[in-house]
């Protein structure tokens, strides 16, 4: 296994982020045991709404890995130990990849198990469902971590320029501006979902199964190759 | 060319800016191998040179080469490369072992464990290696970082200020450690600001100053080059015209010049003596002298401040 | 190589010593006191929060926001100037106004502070700079109380300069400017007030958090969390739950508690704060629930730099 891995996942679990993390994922699941239970409950479009799109794939997911993903590189260069990777004899592609890999691997967990439990609740053990709705998630999951790896390479401000990204596109325009929604990684995300399970989102009409999974890919890729490219040019503290 | 060995880092009108400020100005040498000292002032560019000729850090102009190929965006010649950072961070929840043989396997060891205990030896640590290395002092850190820069035995060494922190000890014990590295054909490149850290094991010292290559040579040539420089010193007296007139026999004196404010300028091809037969001449004219400042004095300030460390 | 470059070229290993001419100046500066050293730790506060004197990449996100808040602004006046020209007053009564721009833009007043913030305390602390400002004639109290007013000085700026550009828009987009001016010049104080209300408390909850760790990502992150998560969490339990213990849910929309001080003000009830059962408590249960989350966490910031020494 990648040296550059194992280095990145031990970085990444600190008990902060643990605490952070379980809390952030632990709230739809919270909100979804409480709302089934009430007299008047939700619908299920309202529903996949407010707590599958709002609040998982456009909150807490990119919340979350926006803490991860784009720390796998920030902190190296705020602690100017970049440069003990880079100064290795392998291509730049190894070092991008297992950063991501590790982001994916330490936030997927809740993120995923979140949207689970979330979806074992909320459609009857349904597992279909809870299939689309996990790989919903996780697939969006590595396109935000892709987008934030790099972002964490290019600006100091990775945090801040993440939280207005997640904040204001994929939670304030994306939602009053239709044609945003294609550049909407949430959107794709949610696309997913509909695309394995075609009862979900179903008054949404989100793109085609196809196109989702082609538009996933080319972001994962564009923004390694761009992470990749960074890392050959930029000064390395 | 003939004659000389090929240089094995090429450093050529090497200018380095950031925003309006420049860090490195036109910088020309040739690194040999052998130990090569970098020295100068804090600030004066010296990390920015050595973080070039790594390729860590970019050039605004020039060029960087070692073995002839360009240092920049050149992995493969990053094998053959050891490098310590200024830097003294690490990361703090390895232990030293674990850290030596990342580094080993990220530079390609073949035979990890062998090399791993083979570097730790060779900085003195086996009792601190399975101690994370949050817990270290800052020389062990050092100690540390360095062991992980030898592990795969590199043909060039690039040390940035690695005696920070060190005591006087581990500073015998390293530098005996950099001439058998020396020996054995290696080029090392060695920065400090402090020139007793680098007078005893570099043959050949750059000397930087505000992004400049100031002066270059063995330590005890930069200083014979500097004492014979002419220097201006300007003289503060009761009689300028009576001491410029019995200044100017001094042998230590080329030329004098008196300044329409009183003040005499004397420029001088030995300051040393200056020093001495000053006083001396004063006495003997009974003329009282209220202030000698020498007006030319920044290499040699410089150098002063760099051997009082 | 060239002739030139090869008489010039130094190189190691070659014993003869030569000694370059380059320039060389002192320097001679002013020495300055206490009052000055605060005044530094402040100004240099205002200037980190603005990035000013850094590159441009450190001023995109300060002047982001500014810049999105104030086309906000903007944008409103647009809209009550092009609604009046069209369907007259009646329809332009009803519009948002200055009442309504916190409430609209709160969210966005909470992710500069999540963000910035953090900025003027965590890498201080994380460098150890700060030891190098308490070895001087500066203690932790003054530190503090100089980051947080520069902070504050700055979110001052930013609450109030886009309502006055709404203001300026509102007034000329009316057909009997001076009529306007006179009729509602009591804004004036009330945006004033209100601005200052929502500034003091996203400075000094940002301020709390960003003392509490080393890291500005964390810092920004759980604050980002905790506003853009408590909305929607608390409005739609509040509404399940219903009665009491809704209202008391509903208290703990942490981006709420600055707009209820902000609908008293005015008189009016924003956008965001209407369906929140909180707003039915009196108006002295708002305003001393708003003190106590300034005050209580401006005294936590307080006492943990107050003890601090180098």
């Amino acid at each position: 296994m990648s040296p550059v891995f194992l280095l990145t996942l031990r970085q990444l679990s600190g008990k902060w982020r643990v605490v952070i993390m379980t809390t952030l994922a632990a709230l739809p699941v919270f909100f979804t045991a409480m709302s089934v239970r009430a007299i008047d409950a939700p619908s299920v479009s309202e529903f996949e709404i407010i707590v599958l799109s709002t609040m998982l794939a456009g909150s807490i997911a990119p919340l979350i890995i926006v803490a991860i993903a784009s720390v796998a590189f920030a902190n190296e260069i705020e602690e100017r130990t970049l440069a003990n990777l880079t100064l290795s004899p392998i291509p730049r592609w190894q070092i991008v990849l297992p950063k991501l890999a590790a982001s994916v691997v330490v936030a997927g967990p809740f993120i995923v198990g979140s949207a689970v439990l979330t979806s074992f609740l909320a459609f009857n053990h349904d597992a279909l469902a809870i299939f689309a709705v996990a790989t919903g998630i996780l697939v969006g999951l590595l396109m935000y971590a892709s987008v934030f790896v790099w972002l964490g390479l290019v600006t100091k401000q990775a945090i801040g320029v993440g939280l207005l990204y997640i904040v204001l596109w994929e939670g304030f325009f994306s939602g009053f501006v239709s044609g945003i929604r294609f550049f909407s990684i949430r959107h794709y995300s949610i696309a997913l979902m509909h695309g394995l399970d075609p009862r979900r989102f179903a008054e949404s009409q989100p793109v085609g199964l196809p196109t989702t999974i082609a538009v996933s890919v080319a972001v994962v890729v564009l923004f390694l190759v761009l992470s990749t490219r960074r890392l050959r040019n930029m000064d390395v503290p | 060319m003939s004659g000389r060995p090929e240089p094995v880092i090429r450093v050529d009108h090497v200018s380095r800016w950031f925003g309006s400020v420049v860090a490195v100005s036109d910088v020309t040498f040739d690194i040999l191998p052998g130990i090569t000292g970098l020295l100068g002032p804090n600030g004066a560019g010296k990390t920015t040179l050595l973080r070039m000729m790594t390729g860590l850090a970019g050039v605004s102009d020039g060029s960087v080469t070692m073995f002839g190929e360009p240092v920049r965006d050149n992995p493969s010649l990053y094998g053959r490369m050891g490098v310590m950072s200024e830097h003294e961070t690490v990361y703090s929840f390895m232990k030293g072992r674990e850290f030596v043989r990342m580094m080993g396997r990220l530079r390609g060891v073949v035979d990890l464990d062998a090399a791993t205990e083979k570097a730790i030896d060779l900085v003195d640590l086996p009792h601190a290696a399975h101690l994370p290395m949050g817990t270290y002092s800052r020389g062990m850190r050092q100690r540390m970082r360095l062991a992980a820069t030898l592990v795969h035995d590199p043909e060039v060494l690039i040390l940035d200020e690695p005696l920070n922190g060190a005591d006087p000890r581990q500073r015998v014990h390293f530098q005996s450690l950099l001439q058998k590295l020396a020996e054995g054909g290696r080029t090392i490149v060695i920065s400090s600001h402090i020139l007793e850290e680098v007078e005893q094991v570099a043959e050949t010292v750059l000397l930087i100053v505000n992004g400049k290559l100031a002066a270059s040579g063995g330590f005890r040539s930069i200083r014979a080059a500097l004492d014979k420089r002419p220097y201006h010193v300007r003289i503060i007296s009761d009689d300028p015209r009576a001491l410029a007139s019995a200044v100017v026999r001094l042998p230590s004196v080329d030329a004098v010049n008196v300044d329409p404010d009183g003040a005499i300028i004397v420029l001088s091809n030995n300051v040393r003596d200056l020093q001495v037969e000053l006083p001396k001449l004063a006495q003997a004219s009974s003329i009282s002298l209220r202030r000698v400042e020498p007006l030319d004095d920044s290499l040699e300030s410089v150098f002063g401040y760099l051997v009082e460390g | 190589m060239s002739g030139s470059t090869s008489e010039t070229r130094a190189v190691s290993g070659h014993a003869e010593g030569r000694v370059f001419d380059i320039g060389y100046e002192r320097y001679d500066g002013p020495r300055e006191g206490r009052h000055r050293a605060r005044m530094a730790v402040f100004k240099d506060g205002v200037r980190i929060a603005l990035g000013l004197g850094r590159g441009p990449r450190a001023k995109v996100l300060p002047w982001g926001f500014i810049a999105l808040l104030v086309g906000i602004g903007f944008i409103m006046a647009l809209v009550v100037g092009a609604v009046l020209r069209l369907g007259g007053p009646d329809a332009a009564a009803g519009l948002p106004n200055h009442s309504d721009f916190y409430g609209i833009s709160s969210i966005f007043f909470f992710v500069f502070a999540a963000v910035v913030a953090p900025e003027l305390l965590c890498p201080d602390r994380r460098d150890g700079v700060i030891n190098l400002y308490l070895v001087r004639p500066l203690n932790g109290s003054d530190y503090i109380v100089a980051r947080w007013l520069a902070f504050l000085s700055v979110s001052l700026c930013v609450a109030w300069l886009p309502q006055f550009v709404l203001m300026i828009g509102l007034v000329m987009g009316n057909p009997d400017p001076a009529g306007y001016l006179q009729t509602h010049w009591l804004d004036i104080p009330r945006i004033l007030t209100a601005g200052a209300a929502i500034a003091a408390y996203t400075t000094t909850l940002a301020m709390l958090v960003a003392g509490f760790t080393n890291r500005r990502a964390y810092a920004a992150v759980f604050l980002v969390g905790l506003f853009v998560i408590t909305t929607p969490f608390t409005t739609a339990l509040a509404s399940e739950i219903g009665g009491a213990a809704g209202q008391w849910i509903s208290m703990f929309n942490l981006t709420n508690i600055p707009v209820h001080v902000n609908d008293l003000i005015f008189g009016e009830v924003s956008g965001v704060t209407s369906g929140a059962p909180a707003r039915e408590f009196p108006a002295w249960v708002l305003v001393g629930w708003y003190f106590a989350w300034v005050v209580v966490p401006g005294l936590v910031l307080w006492t943990r730099y107050r003890r601090l020494t180098p």
